[in-house]
Formats: C-alpha cells, structure tokens, sequence
C-alpha cells in the first residue's frame, strides 16, 4: 500500500538488481539456516539471535516469531527464575517498540506484544510479594507506549484495539472515567477523529450502567458537546453519526422521546439556515423526521405528520442534487417513506 | 489514462509475478506466497484466463505448503499452518477442482481446534483472535462441507458483539468499524444465514459513505480512497442487495485509472506501486458493478460465482447486470 510507481529504465533496473543481489543471498541464506534448524527443533541461543536478526529485516515472517516463542517456550523459561524471565520479556517489549515505531500497522509485532504480557510470571518476591508488581509495570508502560502510538497517529487502529486490551486487562484496572476522559482530550484536539467518537461509544454506556454518570445529566451535556462540535466543522461526518447514535440510545426503544427528537431537529434546522446546502445536515434531518413521524404519529396528528413528511421528500429530492453519488439511496429512502405512509394509511 | 481493462496486460502481469526470484521483495513476502497465488488465480478467473497458470504446477505449489504436524497449510513451504493460508489453499483446489487431494479431517480439525469459547477464530496455536480469522473458519468449514461441526450461536454471538453505532464491525469486540471487517463479518452471516443480525439501513449507509469525490472508496471515514475497498465494500453492499447506493460509473473510472498501462497489474490508487492483491480486488469490484467481458464472482466467497453455485452455496447476493461490450 502507498509506495510510488516509479519508471526506471532497464540499466537502472539491473544496478538495482547487482546491489540486491548480495543482500538477497544473505537473507535466504538467513530464512534458510532459521528453518531447517527449526525443523530440528534447535531451542538454541544462538538460534534465538538468528530470530532476533531476522525480525529486524522482515518483521512479517510470522513463522520466525513462532520459533522465538517456541524457544521461549521450550528452552528459555524452563531453566529460568521469575525475575530472569521478567527481563527476558521486557527485553522483548523493547525490541517490539523499536519496530512498532518503524512499523506502526504490523499484526505480528502487536501480537508478540501480548504474549510477552501474558506470559509475565507473578512478582517481584515470592510469599508476601507482590504477585501483580511485575505484570501492573509492564502494563502501565503498555498504556504508556500506546498513548505516544496514538499521539503520532490517532486513527491507528492497531494502537486502539491495543489500547483497549490493556485497560481491560491490566490486573487493576483504570477507571472507565479515565477513559472518557482521554476520549474527551483526543476528540478536543479534532472533532474529526472518528475513532475516538467511537471509542467514546463504547465507555459511555458502561458509565451509565454502573451509574458512575447520572443519565439524565449526562446526556444533556453530552448532547451539547455534540452539538458544539457540529457547529464548529458541519462537513465532518465522525459527529454526525456519533449524534445518530446518541439520539438512539435515549430512548428505551428507538424515538421514545418526542421532544428530544424535536429539539435536535430544530438545532440541526438552525445549522442549516446557516450552512445552506450541508448535505450532512440535511441527511440527518430526514432521518430524524422520519423517525418522529413513525414514532410518534397519534401525538402529533395528521397535519403535522403530512408536513414533515413532505419536508422530508423535499429534502430528498435536493439531496440527489447535492450528493449525486449517493442518489440512489436518496431515492429509496424516498419511496420507503412513500410506502410506509401508504401501508399506514391502508392499516388505519 | 487506461479507460478500460487492460486485461491482457493484466494476465501477464500475474504470470510473471514467480519470474521474480531475482527480487529481495519477493522473497521477503514468502509469509504471504499462498495468499498471492489465491489473488492471482482468482483474478485470472475473473478475466476468463484460467488457464493462464499452469494447474498442476499450482496444486503442486499448494501441497508443498502443507505443514504436518499441523494438518493444515502454510503460507510457503515450511512455513507454520495458519487459518488464513489453509483458507487459500481450500480456494485454490476447489477452484481446480482438486479438493480430492486434501485430507480433509485433518483440516476440519485444524480448523475446530482454533474456535474459541467466545465464538471467534484464533489464526493459528499461538491464539491472535481477529474477525479476518472468523470469516477463514466458516467460509473453509462452508466450502469442506463441515459447517455442520460449528456451534453457530456462539459464531454469531461474537460477530453481534462486534457490531458499531454505525452498523459496521471492528476486528474484535469493541474496535472501530472498519470496511474489510465489515466484509468478513457479513460474509460470515451470509454463509451462516444468519444476516438479520445486521443493521442493513445503517451499515448500507454507512459503506454508501465511503465512496469519495474522485470515485473511489475508503475504508473508513477520513481516510484515503484504496482500490482493495472496491471489494470490501462492494461485497458487503452486494450481500444487502444495495449495490445501486453507491456510483458505480465513477468507481469504475477510478479502478482503471489504477492500473499500471506498461507493466500491466492494478495498484492501490494511481501510480502507485501496483501488486496481485489490488489487482484481484480492482477487477472482482469490476466484475460486481458489471463491467462488460468479466466473469461472475462469488461476493461471500470471493471466487467465482459457477463454482459456489455448483457446490450449492450460492447465497442471495445482487449484483449489477453485466453491460454488453462496446
């Protein structure tokens, strides 16, 4: 993925081709030595700094990192105190950073990361030590590593997925309110970070339903965070969705609560006034009145239905003007909203 | 500026890919090799060019990569068994009709033996879990004819815990939603019936919202368009029956506009370096949107559509009519 398509001509192909020439002989003798001294089951450590080479110059030879464990596994650990096996791993984690900072989206490195953690032994100390002292260090750094990763690069999803397996497996855990906080500074510093409206998603609800947050007010503020940031960049789709989702969760079942969906779709309506032709306002519109429309028909009455769906429709249509690309959906939306109406009707 | 398929530019650029022994690349991605032929030889069948590799030096290549002590396949020949691989290699076979030389218990078990508790799949013994690895245990046990040997709640319970405000899926329980994971995870209902599971409304609008300006698709806001989405999320768009959400016109302008005139090969987005596997994906998205002159392909699958519908494991996909040539 993203590497330049460069022309090169045949005389700079083939000086290419001599310079690679040594360096492709070293590496298959390498690949070569590894293998057949894995197929012996050579727990050696001369063949753990075999590894240790070869996972500098190809960090995605999966089959190498499972030697290494391997050896770990069969040769390493058995022979070893606690505190040596600790130092082992740590050693580990330090050579996974230095690569992970070189190669910030490779599976197999985050991988080897977990399992170093997980293969932390109780301690320091024996009886009367402290059996997480070890594992909560090398956690706490983890969370420390995947904040700078995140730093450098917010969308990251490795990092996040990371992220996340550490704050749920750290033996004490942090409180989620951290969390929701650290999702408050990242979505601060952009309002187009989908990935941290997601992960706010996620902490949100847990906040709720061990009442660390009170509902109600919560979600007042929560909707005014929402709102500011809609104002503040309308063309950034991460705050619409997230908005969609927040609307959702309020009710027990979706559009249970009528003045909500109201209020929204008057501060939406403000927005447009302001950004006219924000296909994103204009999207979210329609979804809300129609949500109104089929939740709460009896209450507001025909006339008030008729209008909003005819203000639906309206929008529709200038949305197959504004965002051609999605047009068909526009029109399906339409005509769903079309059949419903007449299935309605017909049901009495 | 190619405005249409290059295709036979294309065939012999997938025939020369094992003339680069002479290549450090070539050697450095032997951890994919399998895959690789997989991509190939289905984008061959795409462009009605099959036979452009020789099959039983395939099948040869194939078995060679077979890992004993496993009983599954690698990526290269003494490379460890992972799901991913033994994947490719059922797809392989199948393809040429060779599916009579696996030891097909042996594989099953394999592929039992990395479901885990949680209803995920782990790639290989040492346990990463990832929906990439859930999509490789159903869609192998489906294609083994073995799908009745999975517990289907607990596969489907994991893929409903993986499902995002916005109606797609992340790699686990938890991650952001994310278009190759969106595929995987509605493949996997698809082969296990299963796909009332998903939100169809939101998860159709939210795969319509990848398409950018330039035709192209992303695979998640934000970020940059990558031919490799043209499968991703047209699949999952296909398997919703909501293909027509997206402009198919200016999608097929951008994946041609990927391809490389001289050495043949499509690439992530124009001049870039080019490579097997957005080559598969730029002409199988083709193929689903219609493009004239291609083969049907399988979008749950990804193989060709003749081969699943004669092993009866067609499901109800839409894809676009295939335009007549000019």
């Amino acid at each position: 993925h993203g590497v330049s398509r460069v022309k090169q001509s045949q005389a700079a192909l083939e000086a290419k081709r001599r310079r690679e020439r040594a360096k492709l002989k070293e590496y298959l003798a390498l690949s070569d030595e590894i293998l057949s001294r894995k197929r012996r089951n050579d727990w050696s450590t001369e063949s753990l700094d075999l590894t240790t080479k070869m996972l500098q110059i190809n960090p995605e030879f999966y089959t190498v990192w499972n030697y290494r464990r391997d050896i770990y596994l069969n040769a390493v650990f058995p022979n070893r105190t606690p505190e040596q096996i600790n130092e082992t791993l740590e050693k580990d984690l330090v050579m996974t950073t230095i690569a992970l900072k070189a190669h910030p989206k490779i599976y197999w490195i985050w991988n080897h990361r977990r399992w170093c953690l997980e293969q932390t032994p109780d301690g320091p100390g024996g009886e009367g030590g402290d059996p997480h002292g070890w594992r909560m260090k090398n956690w706490k750094q983890e969370l420390f590593v995947v904040g700078k990763m995140l730093d450098v690069d917010a969308r990251n999803f490795h990092a996040w997925n990371y992220r996340r397996y550490v704050l749920t497996s750290m033996p004490v855990k942090k409180p989620d309110i951290d969390e929701f906080a650290y999702t408050t500074k990242k979505i601060q510093a952009s309002f187009s970070n989908f990935s941290a409206w997601h992960q706010r998603s996620k902490i949100y609800p847990l906040l709720w339903e061990s009442n660390v947050l009170d509902h109600k007010k919560s979600r007042e503020e929560e909707f005014e965070l929402v709102r500011n940031a809609m104002y503040t960049d309308p063309e950034d789709q991460s705050v619409w969705v997230y908005h969609r989702w927040l609307v959702g969760t309020t009710h027990v079942f979706l559009g249970e609560d009528a003045d909500l969906l109201k209020r929204e779709i008057q501060a939406i309506k403000e927005l447009l006034e302001e950004e006219a032709g924000s296909k994103w306002c204009m999207e979210s519109l329609v979804h809300y009145q129609t949500l109104l429309v089929r939740c709460h028909y009896a209450a507001l009455g025909d006339e008030e239905c008729e209008r909003l769906r005819a203000n639906t429709l309206e929008l529709l249509q200038q949305l197959e003007v504004l965002d051609p690309l999605r047009r068909q959906r526009y029109r399906d939306l339409g005509e769903c909203s079309i059949r419903h109406e007449s299935y309605r009707r017909l049901c009495g | 500026m190619a405005s249409t398929l290059l295709v036979d530019r294309h065939v012999s650029y997938i025939q020369s890919l094992g003339d680069n022994k002479d290549d450090l690349a070539y050697h450095m991605t032997a951890h994919l090799r399998l895959n690789a032929v997989y991509w190939g030889l289905t984008a061959l069948c795409v462009m009605n060019r099959k036979d452009a590799l020789d099959r039983e030096e395939m099948i040869d290549f194939v078995m060679s990569c077979w890992d004993e002590g496993a009983g599954a396949f690698g990526s290269h020949p003494d490379h460890d068994a992972h799901l991913h691989s033994t994947l490719s290699a059922i797809q392989i076979l199948i393809i040429h009709d060779a599916l009579d030389r696996l030891d097909v218990p042996r594989v099953v078990d394999f592929i039992l033996s990395l479901h885990q508790p949680s209803g995920v799949f782990a790639g290989d013994r040492f346990g990463e879990t990832d929906t990439r690895f859930l999509y490789c245990g159903v869609a192998a046990l489906s294609l083994l004819g073995h799908l009745d040997k999975l517990d289907v709640e607990q596969t489907v319970s994991y893929i409903r815990k993986c499902k995002n405000f916005d109606g797609g899926y992340g790699n686990c329980i938890g991650a952001e939603s994310h278009a190759a994971q969106v595929f995987v995870c509605v493949g996997a209902l698809a082969i296990l019936d299963r796909l009332e599971e998903a939100d169809h409304q939101t998860l159709g609008w939210w795969l319509a919202e990848r398409q950018l300006a330039n035709g192209g698709l992303n695979g998640r806001p934000e970020k940059k368009e990558d031919v490799c989405y043209s499968f991703w999320v047209l699949s999952a768009l296909s398997i919703l029956n909501k293909l027509n959400w997206i402009n198919s016109e200016k999608l097929s302008e951008f994946i041609l506009s990927a391809q490389d005139p001289d050495s043949g090969g499509i690439s992530d987005r124009p001049n870039n370096m080019v490579d097997v596997f957005h080559t598969l994906f730029g002409v199988a998205g083709l193929s689903l949107i219609g493009y004239p002159g291609l083969d049907d392909i399988d979008p749950v699958y990804c193989m060709p559509k003749s081969v699943i519908e004669k092993m009866g494991l067609k499901k109800g996909w839409v894809a676009l009519e295939r335009r007549k040539a000019l």
